[in-house]
């Protein structure tokens, strides 16, 4: 394991930001660490850093406990922190030359690992602008940069697209798998979905300080008992009709959702010839008709009961 | 020497705030330097503006009352002590004399006989001074009997001398002196003010809570990454004073000789150590702009005129002195207006300056110390 967390309490006098949270990350995997604004993930990594202190837990990393002091073991971490944080009266090479500085400080090294950084997150045109002269996409890159120059064997990144363009944000998640295919292992910290489901080998779902559940993605989806979702728009419906569709076998529930209707399935092999077969009896048309498979936000819907992005 | 290369570059951004002080400051010292060190090369008698109050209202005192002004130019004062310091530091009168109504007791004691305000940079009071002086002696060798013999006074007093200048290499000028007073006094004014706005703001820069985290998770250590960001504190603030002692030997460098410059070097570098300290303090307790720039103004303007920079300390009040006291500006002044023989001379002042470097410091520490707990 490369990181080890063992039941760490964190409060802030009333409110318990962790709640005995616990977490293991193995070498070479991104692990994706999931959950609401306001859950603890970003207190997770702070105490795990030893940015805060915390009330309770054991932390390792590298198999060492870690410490405000462990230099050692702060030498393979990298922080991509949520906020762009940068100086601002540098230019981007003066930028990550400086993080980098703080852990390298053989001067032909770390020129080296400055320009593979400004190469690595497309900057190579930007190296004399000043942060403020930077989009928000380009900013996210220059702090991507910043937290990676030093060639981390850990790497932590919390919430890094938040804000960004959808070009700037493929762009950042394909460094982050190339990051990982070149052996950094990696904790993402994210409350978009789709990130998690196609960056990350492992998940953790947390809620109130605490971890719900761990496990991939199949594992995740596999504890709930919706299966598939049927999503379908009638031409016209009436109430008694819309009642008799939880006669249907496997149907566990039906959600209104504008004109459309989403009707939830336990597993079964033939739910959408028997949904094609009550439409046909009931002599309903349909206007739309498609299958879905549950994603993480369903996983994290049945577990907590509310939506992943609340 | 990542820390130390990129503190210095970012402090280097706020050239403009350093320099618009810098140019301010040799500005006004041109300017002074102009009217103020012109060597004496004549003598001639000018008439000043002097003012009296007379409450012994006595036959000598009027008598000094006619002397001075056959000589000098006598204008309207009030017994008020505000309104006379006022007319002074406004430059309405060179001087206003105070007659006290037992004045030709203390003159036959030889005590004090007369309160003189005026402003003692300014050389035509001594002027004023000796006008006095010269009355007062003779009216007390011609007492007798009880009485003042004021004709014999006028007498004496009316005797014209022939006098010669001699301009001596060896004497100290006057002027010269008041140049290089003034000159490093305002000096306070503007290191305070480059200190704080300049250095504060690069650590504000540095200092930022989500800067700060990065720094906190990388190998670099703490006191290494501190011993750095001291130095380049200490390499701006060195370099600014040595710019302003370099300037004062630029401008007046032929004259160094004559005024205990060695002095003023020591006491601006002293001086210089204690607003650094000053600095640490208020980056311990401030990383908000608005607020490290008010304290530039505010604290260096504020303590310049409070202690005795743009005013000289004679002319405040007690109340303001005092007040001015519990900030080394104060004790920096005092020892440029003082005439040392040896730095023993003014070893309180000097030991108040670090003081209060010690005392900044230690709070200081404190709050930062604080702030890392939080």
């Amino acid at each position: 394991m490369i990181v080890k967390v063992n039941n760490l309490v964190k409060r802030y006098k009333e409110l318990i930001a962790l709640d005995h949270f616990n977490m293991e990350v193995k070498e070479g995997e991104i692990l994706g660490l999931l959950g609401p604004n306001g859950c603890g993930k970003t207190t997770a990594i702070n105490c795990i850093l030893s940015l805060l202190n915390f009330d309770k837990g054991e932390i390792e990393i590298f198999g060492e406990k870690m410490t405000p002091n462990s230099y050692n073991i702060k030498r393979d971490i990298g922080l991509v922190p949520q906020e762009v944080s940068v100086l601002h009266n540098l230019t981007v090479k003066e930028n990550i030359d400086y993080f980098c500085g703080l852990y390298i400080e053989d001067k032909n090294l770390r020129k080296q690992y400055v320009e593979e950084a400004i190469e690595f997150v497309g900057l190579k045109d930007y190296i004399k602008f000043y942060p403020k002269k930077l989009s928000g996409g380009l900013k996210r890159r220059l702090n991507i940069a910043c937290g990676i120059a030093h060639k981390p064997r850990l790497i932590f990144l919390d919430e890094p697209t938040v804000a960004v363009d959808a070009q700037s944000r493929n762009f950042i998640l394909d460094g982050i798998k190339k990051l990982n295919q070149e052996g950094s292992t990696i904790i993402y910290t994210t409350h978009y979905l789709e990130e998690a489901e196609m960056l990350c080998k492992r998940i953790i779902i947390m809620d109130n300080g605490k971890n719900l559940v761990s496990g991939t993605n199949e594992e995740l989806k596999a504890m709930i008992t919706t299966t598939e979702k049927i999503v379908v728009g009638f031409s016209e419906i009436d109430n008694n009709k819309v009642k008799k569709l939880e006669d249907i076998p496997q149907v566990i529930d039906i959600e209104k959702r504008q004109d459309d209707y989403i009707i939830k399935f336990e597993n079964g092999l033939n739910n959408l010839s028997n949904l094609l077969d009550f439409i046909k009896e009931n002599n309903l048309t349909y206007t739309k008709l498609y299958s879905q498979l549950p994603t993480l936000n369903d996983v994290f819907l049945e577990l907590t009961g509310k939506e992943l992005r609340d | 020497m990542t820390v130390y290369k990129y503190f210095i570059k970012v402090a280097l951004k706020n050239k403009g705030v350093i320099l618009s002080y810098t140019i301010l400051f040799f500005i006004l010292s041109v300017i002074n330097g102009s009217t103020n060190t012109q060597r004496e090369t004549n003598f001639t008698e000018s008439k000043l503006d002097i003012g009296i109050i007379d409450n012994s209202n006595s036959q000598l005192s009027r008598g000094l009352v006619n002397y001075l002004e056959k000589n000098n130019n006598i204008i309207s004062t009030k017994s008020d002590e505000k309104y006379i310091k006022e007319q002074i530091f406004l430059q309405i009168a060179d001087g206003v004399i105070v007659i006290p109504e037992n004045f030709e007791d203390k003159v036959i004691n030889k005590e004090k006989a007369v309160e003189i305000y005026k402003d003692d940079r300014k050389i035509e009071t001594y002027q004023i001074q000796n006008q006095i002086n010269k009355f007062i002696l003779f009216a007390n060798a011609t007492y007798e009997d009880g009485k003042f013999k004021l004709w014999n006074v006028n007498d004496a007093l009316d005797e014209k001398v022939d006098v010669n200048l001699v301009i001596s290499d060896n004497n100290i000028n006057q002027r010269i002196n008041n140049w290089f007073k003034t000159y490093f006094n305002f000096t306070s004014y503007i290191i305070l003010a480059i200190y704080i706005s300049v250095i504060g703001f690069v650590m504000i820069e540095f200092t930022d809570e989500e800067i700060e985290k990065r720094r906190k998770i990388s190998s670099i250590k703490f006191l290494k990454f501190n011993q750095q960001m001291y130095l380049g504190q200490l390499t701006i603030a060195g370099f600014q004073t040595l710019v302003f002692i370099l300037g004062s030997i630029i401008l007046k460098g032929k004259y160094i000789g004559e005024v205990d410059f060695f002095k003023y070097v020591f006491n601006t570098i002293v001086f210089s150590f204690s607003a650094l300290c000053f600095v640490f303090l208020v980056n311990n307790i401030t990383s908000n702009r608005f607020v490290i720039s008010g304290i530039s103004t505010v604290l260096s303007l504020g303590t310049s005129f409070i202690s005795g920079v743009l005013v000289p300390q004679e002319i405040l009040g007690e109340k303001v002195l005092t007040i001015a006291k519990f900030f080394p500006t104060y004790y920096f002044v005092k020892i440029n207006e003082t005439n040392i023989k040896s730095f023993l001379d003014v070893k309180y002042e000097l030991f108040m300056q670090i003081l209060f470097a010690m005392a900044f410091l230690l709070v200081g520490l404190y709050f930062s110390k604080a702030k890392q707990k939080q």
